[in-house]
């Protein structure tokens, strides 16, 4: 190569030098420094300490052999500035040169933090586009189920006012003119009893169907109270017996044993359950029987209706509980809405429905209502009592820790109690319990972190997340890190009872 | 007596919290700016040993790429052990960190290895699912760390100490 002449030489000399501002450092086979030349001061090495500088570069050529030519760019050193650094080897001793690149370093970090940040704001952006058409999907869906309920309220409504507010209305009236105008003997007393008992009845009933088309979600409250079983039955036989005596079938409604004082029920809507269940059964059967019991069975009260009636083929039993069914069981008449009550009734006391049929044959209705609230909760079956549940409760305030542990005392489970994530951990790690009750604001890493680790260490257990926040994506996000159930605060305790029953049947 | 020292590397996608890890690590500090790390910045840490021995982590800070290219091999060389980060709220992050581990191994001999999966604090955004670190853990120490508060830090460098133990 030719070379350039000499003043190029010099100029391209002294301006990559200018730049560049290089420091040498030549150190023996042993790291000792034996000669420091060049721009010391621009280098931060005014004059007399390297041992700092040196030392960094002992850690950074650790493991790299120092017989070779090496060259480690844009290296920050302990000052925060930044440098390229080239081994040079020369016999026995060896060189660092290190060349400021400080602009260089600048230039290259905007550019880089540019195009970086661009690709993490298209991952967020993208992410966001998810989260808002799923978002979307979930109102249109949410708005169609609205639109239908809507239809189905209006329809409700109207069938109310024509099937049942009406023909009410004129009972009430004629039993107001005969209660007035007689003069009964004991025999017509007794029947106007009845007939006022049985349409006041019937009034609460369409009440009660009015509420079912206000709230789509079953909102209506539950009142608890203690349940005379006795008399709710000889109540169902008074209104019933008249009317299969008038079909010719035999109807047989009994009571078994009762609930315990402590166990509440709604009365109401149980009695109206029963009497659409009682209704239904009359209405399909032509001839034979219809059988009813109540009692109180394995900590729950069970109400079963048989009949000996048209029965129900299997493409039906889906429709039967939907309003407005008519065509799903053939053969009678009436509204359609009684069996759908039914269900919405015994969902809404968090109970049980159950169906056996068989076409020609009859059918049994079961369904099995838990206590609303007590004295004491649903008792845990007595297997899981005799195994003995533990639960770790995660909460980092005592006052809910305290409460949470003499609800579960009750259910007969044992306890142990951690505060953070962490000690939830470490508890977890020391013996593992059957269940693990977290909540979600934590001191530091949230319930939900704690929960992840827990099953992506292998964590089988129950896990029960509990949280003030009531919205679907808390639960989601909940659900998501590995909880089998997520509870909102304030707890419902019979909810909560039941969640602890099933987390603990896990395997 | 002659220090014992290691030189361990940070690998993983950018934006992934390597330079945050270190900071938790070797400062205890933690900044949320997003500062995008070019070059190589070396730090160290004296390590106590379960059984007592001293171990120097030296711990090189590199930029996060989801591959190693040339200038990563150079800066790879001599390293006895390998952190790989990835964050939990990019999946993706941890799949460029598996394949970072595949790479790197074709380079080292046999190097030790911890996965951190970071953002711990962030947990309500994480795309990772449990089951999937339970499976890697099967081959390969793995922790869900947070470079904000600090959870599973000491503990992974820890336990990379102690892959390292002379």
């Amino acid at each position: 190569m030719n070379r350039f002449p000499a003043a190029v030489d010099s100029y391209l000399d002294q301006t990559l030098r200018a730049r560049a501002r290089p420091l040498l450092l030549s150190f023996d086979a042993d790291w000792n420094l034996v000669e420091v030349r060049g721009d010391t001061a621009a280098n931060g090495l005014a004059g007399e300490d390297a041992r700092g500088l040196v030392q960094q570069l002992q850690d950074l050529f650790l493991g790299l052999p120092l017989d070779q030519s090496q060259d480690l760019p844009f290296v920050e050193l302990s000052d925060g500035r930044h440098a390229h650094v080239h081994l040079i080897p020369d016999g026995e001793n060896f060189h660092l040169l290190l060349l400021d690149a400080r602009d260089e370093h600048r230039q290259t970090q905007v550019q880089q933090q540019m195009g970086n940040e661009a690709v993490l704001a298209g991952i967020e952006k993208s992410r966001t586009l998810a989260r808002l058409r799923q978002i979307k999907s979930e109102l249109e869906q949410q708005r169609a189920r609205l639109e239908e309920a809507n239809a189905l309220k209006n329809a409700l409504f109207a069938t109310l006012s024509h099937e049942f507010r009406t023909p009410l209305t004129s009972i009430f009236g004629y039993l107001h003119l005969l209660e007035r105008g007689l003069e009964p003997n004991a025999g017509q007393a007794q029947a106007l009893r009845a007939l006022r008992r049985n349409a006041s009845h019937l009034f609460a009933l369409a009440e009660n169907l009015l509420e079912y088309g206000r709230s789509e979600s079953g909102e209506s409250l539950l009142d608890p109270a203690q349940l005379d079983l006795a008399q709710l039955v000889a109540d169902l036989d008074a209104m019933f017996q008249p009317l299969a005596a008038e079909k010719g079938l035999a109807l047989l409604i009994e009571a078994g044993a009762a609930p315990p004082e402590q166990a509440w029920f709604d009365p109401v809507k149980l009695r109206q359950v029963a009497i659409n269940l009682l209704s239904n059964a009359l209405r399909y059967t032509p001839r034979g029987y219809v059988k009813a019991r109540l009692e109180w069975r394995d900590q729950a009260l069970r109400l079963d209706v048989a009949d000996s009636g048209l029965g129900i083929d299997q493409a039906s039993r889906a429709r039967i509980f939907r309003p407005f069914n008519r065509g799903a069981q053939h053969g009678g008449r009436g509204a359609g809405l009684g069996l759908s009550i039914v269900k919405r009734l015994v969902e809404r006391m968090d109970g049980r429905l159950e169906l056996d049929s068989t076409p020609g044959q009859g059918s049994t209705f079961r369904v099995s209502l838990p206590p609303l609230r007590a004295g004491g909760l649903p008792a845990l079956p007595e297997e899981a009592k005799r195994r003995g549940l533990s639960a770790l409760i995660v909460d980092d305030d005592p006052d809910v820790a305290g409460l949470l542990e003499v609800l579960l005392d009750d259910l007969g489970v044992s306890t142990r109690q951690a505060g953070t994530a962490a000690a939830a951990l470490a508890a977890v790690a020391e013996a593992e319990p059957d269940l693990v009750l977290v909540d979600v604001e934590l001191p530091g890493l949230s319930g939900n972190a704690a929960v992840y680790q827990l099953r992506s260490q292998g964590f089988k257990g129950g896990i029960v997340t509990l949280s003030a926040n009531a919205t679907e994506e808390a639960r989601r996000a909940a659900l998501a890190a590995g909880a089998d159930y997520y509870l909102t605060k304030p707890l419902d305790f019979a909810q909560f009872a039941r969640v602890i029953q099933q987390a603990g049947r896990r395997d | 007596m002659t220090e014992i020292a290691r030189k361990v590397c940070m690998l993983g996608d950018f934006g992934v919290g390597k330079t945050s890890l270190v900071a938790r690590y070797v400062r205890n500090t933690f900044s949320d700016k997003y500062l995008t790390t070019v070059g190589v910045k070396v730090d160290s840490r004296q390590l106590q040993l379960a059984d007592g021995a001293g171990l120097k982590l030296v711990i090189w800070d590199i930029a996060g790429k989801s591959v190693i290219d040339g200038a990563n091999q150079s800066y790879l060389r001599g390293a006895s052990g390998l952190i790989l980060v990835a964050d939990g709220t990019r999946e993706a992050s941890l799949r460029a960190a598996l394949g970072l581990l595949m790479q790197a191994r074709e380079l080292l001999p046999d190097p030790a290895c911890v996965l951190l999966v970071n953002k711990l604090d962030l947990i309500e955004r994480w795309e990772v699912a449990p089951a999937t670190l339970a499976e890697i853990r099967r081959s390969l120490p793995v922790f869900e760390t947070s470079a904000l508060s600090g959870d599973g830090v000491e503990a992974a460098f820890a336990a990379l100490g102690e892959a390292l133990r002379p």
